[in-house]
């Protein structure tokens, strides 16, 4: 077989749609296949990846509903870091691509740092306990200027019960991962690193929501207060938006 | 000696990553001379992020002390990461600029 064509089941994981959606969408003309001599389809990878980019939905949403859904599929492959090699690999890409944005001057630095704080913790702190899903949801939406990355873990307050065993609840748990030092970090090893991004915010032109079980926190340049809200929705991991 | 950190990578990101630079750089730092000072050179370094840093430069730091100096801490990444891990740690790198 051509190596450029991909079977209808690599085009469903890529696409993040089941194989009967790909069928409909073929017998419309949305994306056509190519019947092999067996009539399967296959299709082209550009193909593929051209639908992918002409049809890139808000991030952001994507990233909600995947950390909200019950039973939980891993991403897209384009928006998915199952690792942190994958991780990152897209992390230097993203620094590459912030680089070459006029405007942004030094500003790239920190908004790769903050991006890189945000996803290794998640790795960090759900090593070899993912609930279902391994990895996380990362993907950048250059025109929107927005970063989200997302995670399935096990939540903020779950890992940092282990060294500060008094929290209850997930407004306290989001407040002192952004605010309090954490010293004693045996037997997690919890680092600072969510400190280091609101310090990183409050100094640059950024702003950064952040969701944990249903804590939310906003915050932005030249913000003194934390904005923790507690919020309608509950998510089992956390979920990070990054403007800048 | 002199550690490049540049050899690292120019993006040094990830807890993870961190310590695992400073096992895989430890057979090098084994013929050490008990008064040799560690100059640490960030020339080169585009992203240092805490937790690399933290990671590597505090398990440096713990098996060698005072001996460990920083080199070419200027850039805005390094600079502010040094000091985040400063403060957090309570504590001050020996820097030669």
């Amino acid at each position: 077989m051509n190596i450029n064509l991909i079977t209808i089941k690599k085009a469903s994981e890529m696409l993040g749609v089941n194989s009967q959606t790909l069928r409909r969408w073929d017998d419309s003309g949305r994306l056509v296949s190519i019947r092999g001599k067996n009539n399967y389809r296959y299709y082209k990878k550009e193909d593929i990846d051209e639908y992918i980019k002409n049809n890139l939905k808000d991030i952001f949403k994507m990233a909600k509903s995947w950390v909200l859904d019950k039973s939980g599929i891993e991403p897209r492959y384009d928006l998915y870091c199952k690792d942190t090699s994958a991780f990152q690999a897209r992390l230097t890409k993203l620094r590459n691509e912030l680089s070459k944005i006029e405007n942004l001057k030094d500003n790239y630095f920190s908004i790769t740092s903050i991006a890189g704080e945000i996803g290794d913790n998640s790795f960090a702190h759900n090593f070899g306990n993912w609930p279902d899903i391994m990895g996380i949801f990362f993907a950048y939406d250059f025109k929107k200027r927005k970063i989200v990355l997302a995670d399935r873990g096990q939540g903020i307050l779950k890992t940092l019960k282990k060294v500060k065993p008094e929290l209850n609840n997930h407004l306290d748990a989001i407040e002192t991962a952004f605010t309090e030092i954490i010293s004693g970090r045996s037997p997690e090893s919890r680092g600072n690193g969510l400190k280091y991004v609101k310090k990183t915010v409050i100094n640059n032109e950024i702003k950064l929501f952040f969701q944990t079980g249903d804590a939310k926190l906003e915050i932005k340049k030249g913000d003194i207060d934390l904005n923790i809200k507690k919020s309608s929705v509950k998510l089992c991991g956390c979920l990070a938006l990054i403007q800048f | 000696m002199t550690i490049y950190l540049k050899k690292f990578g120019t993006l040094l990101n990830g807890r993870m990553l961190g310590k695992e630079a400073f096992a895989a750089f430890l057979p090098s730092l084994k013929d050490i001379q008990n008064d040799e000072k560690i100059e640490v050179d960030f020339d080169g370094v585009d992203v240092f992020s805490p937790s690399w840093g933290d990671e590597f430069l505090s398990s440096l730091i713990n098996k060698f002390g005072d001996r460990v100096i920083l080199k070419n801490t200027q850039g805005l990444s390094v600079k502010s990461t040094l000091d985040f891990l400063e403060d957090i740690n309570k504590m001050k790198f020996n820097v030669e600029n």
